[in-house]
């Protein structure tokens, strides 16, 4: 039997969105899981969370457990060199081993092909392959390590409870990233109840929806504008803005999966997202979007580094870095590095030019201000290479020589124009206010309680549809 | 009591299939997407270190999932009714008529077409009287009148006959129209090509005529085409029509490749994987039709596909043997090993526009 290189095997993630995790992986673990006694709960989740990635990464699970065990060892290490001379030296180990296996294994041939690049040498790549969730659980680790240096969090002695806090396959694999702190509480002692399983699969459920329905249907027009015979300005147009709505109901809606399969275990993990797209500003717009990352590098990098109580220039270079390192911790290429640079000249600027400007524009002129450059943005984020992002920016602006529209535009225009309104409509917190005002009557609530639970029905069966017809579709986020 | 029965339905959706899935038997086939289904598979410890256990069983669990084609069919219609698509896997539909967009016209592939019918013109048939004929898929009919996408089929026909060197172009577009064809399947239905097949004899320069002959008009019931099972809604299927008398009857298939005799009409077909297959036994890569009813010992050789077999049947009243090469399974170079090419015989090429646009499938 031959094996591969550790780093040369195919990622295959069992998806929240797969019949395999639906109907196979979920009735087995909800089973044993609220079968088992209280202490045995966290030993089932792990075994699950442990299978979990193991189906999807085989040789990597080394990889992540390799992890936890550094993570919990680092931790037992610095809270006992607490108060001594050297108290510094196990947190910068920590921070070593865990960057070094995100360099390592994301960022390695980024930094090969960028030497052979500027120095002509002819360094071959290792062709490795991202453990998928990295950059999630490393940050995880992290949060933990660095708050038990800072006397935040208490040490976790029992390194059951740690690997399930690492492994928690709710989250494990595209966050959000949930700190310690956050859930060290419910790692070792929890509630269930009916209000909790039910909100929690009420959630799943609609980020299920959310992902198969929307945000895959979505996909498949990114592909057919790939593929078109002909593209057109008002083509670019749609590709732009239908990824922007792709990206964010495929994440807000693992994020609602995530959370609520946690809440059906009695995880009570923060949001990640709180309706971005009604932003009126930059600054909101990243208050609202990805906040579990947000909130990770202002505690764990911008504060540290001074945040805004320092001079100006050295608050642009704070915020510099962390856009820097933003986009660079989004993936190894470089139009994701112009994309969080791009935030950072663009928040720096609305700070300090454009805010006092904005505040006198009429809110719906300041919405179009948002959204214009996200979705500039999203062009960049969403291209393979920087030439790419490019010739779709002069695609949008007339800057190419292609006509308008075309019978094929309007084909595919007309054919995803429903679901690309329920999208917009969706991302705003209208239905949210809809149901509140039902709620307010009690025949509304006595209708909405049979009304819910037959539409999550019947959605999950729909998504059941479109997954038997379907194929493999990986979460946009796993490749970050 | 909301929150429990939530948590019951949960329950038992999730349970309830996963029980299902693990009682009831495995599929082999799947009729409607006409295709095998995945098996569950074997365990091996490289496979499962490499990964490729465990795609293996993606691909399983969606295949063998129980009430599949329901499931199909709700997503169907999610697509079309819910949230107004136009297509679900490039099939849409129009006034019950099933069609498979077929989109953009791949210039290259026409152009490679013509070459190839150029290279047999030059190898094989030098001298004798070549033909070609394009059948329009049923996209012709429907899909820019109804708004939905299709190639440009005047200029793959303009293609066509710029490059086509040394053969007589028939017309079948202007000839044929979308009640010609199956509402469920892509091919045309036999009762409704005798005019066409009158057109194929005339431009040979054959004297008999399909319209010319008594046939017996028999119905098959229910013909579920290749589009209905992509479809994945409950239509009205189709009825199968084959138009047959005693030439058709005492014509005798021979098999080339497999060395057999078989009919023209093969009723154990109907109703199989493809019915379609009920025309000389289907997909065949080179067969021979003989009529001992004609004495004229008049020979066509037909460069076909599937729309070639449903069409042959009619063309034997004027010819004793009727050679019928499909190119997609019969590679070019073997065609001498097998083929007599004589300068008394008709040589007709007649292939549908898919096969055009997709011409790197003939060898």
């Amino acid at each position: 039997m031959r094996l591969s290189p550790l780093w040369a095997n195919k990622a295959n993630n069992m998806l929240f969105s797969s019949i395999s995790f639906l109907y196979y992986f979920l009735p087995v673990v909800l089973g044993l899981y609220f079968i088992a006694p209280g202490k045995f709960k966290n030993f089932i989740l792990l075994v699950a969370s442990l299978f979990f990635y193991f189906y999807g990464e085989p040789v990597y699970s080394l990889l992540m457990v390799a992890s936890i065990v550094s993570g919990y060892l680092h931790g037992l290490w610095i809270n006992r060199a607490r108060g001594g001379r050297c108290a510094k030296i196990p947190l910068v180990s920590s921070i070593i081993v865990s960057i070094g296996f995100l360099v390592f294994f994301k960022y390695t041939d980024f930094f090969i092909e960028n030497v052979n690049s500027i120095f002509g040498t002819n360094i071959a790549l290792l062709k490795i392959i991202m453990p998928i969730g990295i950059s999630f659980y490393t940050f995880q680790i992290l949060s933990y390590t660095i708050d038990v240096y800072r006397g935040e969090a208490k040490v976790q002695r029992n390194i059951l409870n740690f690997a399930t806090y690492v492994s928690l396959f709710p989250q494990l694999i595209a966050g959000p990233i949930v700190r310690y702190t956050d859930i060290e509480a419910e790692l070792a002692h929890r509630t269930h109840s009916f209000a909790d399983i039910a909100y929690g699969i009420n959630r799943f459920i609609m980020g299920l929806a959310k992902k198969v329905i929307i945000a895959n249907t979505l996909g498949e027009l990114g592909k057919v504008f790939s593929n078109a015979n002909e593209k057109t300005v008002l083509f670019y147009w749609i590709n732009a803005i239908a990824f922007m709505l792709q990206i964010y109901f495929d994440f807000s809606g693992y994020s609602d999966m995530a959370i609520g399969l946690g809440r059906i275990f009695g995880f009570h993990f923060l949001e990640n997202f709180n309706y971005p797209f009604i932003s009126k500003s930059l600054a909101e717009f990243w208050r609202r979007w990805h906040m579990s990352l947000g909130t990770w590098f202002r505690d764990y990098v911008y504060i540290p580094m001074g945040g805004n109580r320092v001079s100006k220039p050295r608050w642009i270079w704070n915020i510099s870095v962390v856009w820097f390192l933003t986009g660079f911790w989004h993936g190894a290429q470089w139009n994701f590095i112009i994309w969080g640079l791009y935030y950072a000249v663009l928040l720096i600027l609305e700070k300090h030019l454009f805010n006092k400007l904005l505040e006198k524009l009429h809110p719906a002129a300041r919405h179009i201000y948002v959204m214009f450059f996200l979705v500039i943005s999203f062009v960049i984020f969403n291209a393979n290479s920087i030439n790419e992002a490019l010739v779709n920016l002069k695609g949008m602006f007339f800057m190419l020589d292609v006509p308008f529209t075309s019978f094929e535009t309007n084909y595919y225009l007309g054919s995803y124009a429903l679901v690309m309104t329920i999208a917009v409509i969706g991302a705003t917190p209208a239905a949210k206010g809809i149901i509140s005002r039902i709620n307010r009557y009690n025949m509304g609530r006595l209708a909405l309680s049979v009304f819910e639970p037959a539409v999550h029905v019947a959605l999950f069966l729909l998504v059941t549809g479109y997954l038997v017809d379907g194929s493999f579709n990986p979460f946009l986020y796993f490749r970050f | 009591m909301k929150n429990i029965v939530v948590t019951l339905c949960f329950i038992i959706i999730l349970s309830g299939f996963m029980a299902a899935n693990a009682i009831v038997p495995d599929n082999e086939f799947s009729f409607s997407e006409r295709r095998k289904l995945s098996e569950i598979p074997e365990f091996s410890l490289e496979k499962l270190l490499s990964g490729d256990l465990f795609e293996e069983f993606e691909e399983y669990a969606l295949d063998q999932f129980v009430l599949r084609d329901v499931f199909r069919g709700i997503k169907a219609i999610g697509r079309y009714y819910l949230f107004n698509q136009k297509d679900n896997n490039k099939i849409y539909i129009v006034d019950g008529n099933i069609s498979k967009m077929e989109y953009p016209l791949d210039e290259r592939s026409v152009f490679n077409a013509a070459k190839k019918l150029n290279d047999i013109y030059t190898r094989y048939l030098q001298g004798t009287n070549v033909s070609y004929a394009i059948i329009p898929d049923k996209n012709y009919f429907l899909a820019s009148q109804n708004g939905y996408l299709s190639m440009d089929y005047d200029r793959l026909v303009e293609i066509m006959n710029q490059n086509v060197k040394n053969m007589k172009y028939i017309d079948l577009f202007s000839v044929l129209s979308i009640e010609d064809y199956y509402r469920t399947d892509i091919h045309w239905s036999q009762d409704r090509i005798i005019h066409v097949a009158d057109v194929l004899l005339k431009e040979l320069g054959n004297e008999a005529r399909a319209s010319g002959v008594q046939y017996s008009r028999e119905e098959m019931y229910p013909f579920n085409g290749s589009f209905y099972g992509q479809a994945a809604l409950r239509l009205e299927p189709d009825i199968m029509v084959y138009l047959t008398n005693d030439i058709i009857e005492n014509a005798v298939v021979y098999d080339h490749i497999d060395k057999t005799y078989s009919k023209v009409y093969m009723h154990d077909r109907f109703g199989t994987i493809d019915s379609y297959d009920f025309f000389l036994s289907g997909a065949r890569s080179l067969i021979t039709v003989l009529n001992p009813a004609c004495t004229t010992g008049r020979e066509l050789i037909l460069f076909r596909d599937s729309f070639g077999s449903s069409i042959a049947p009619l063309l034997l009243e004027g010819y004793s043997k009727i050679t019928l090469v499909d190119l997609r399974y019969f590679g070019t170079e073997l065609l001498g090993d097998y083929i007599d090419f004589t300068e008394g015989q008709d040589i007709l090429f007649l292939y549908n526009t898919q096969i055009l646009n997709k011409s790197a499938m003939l060898k």
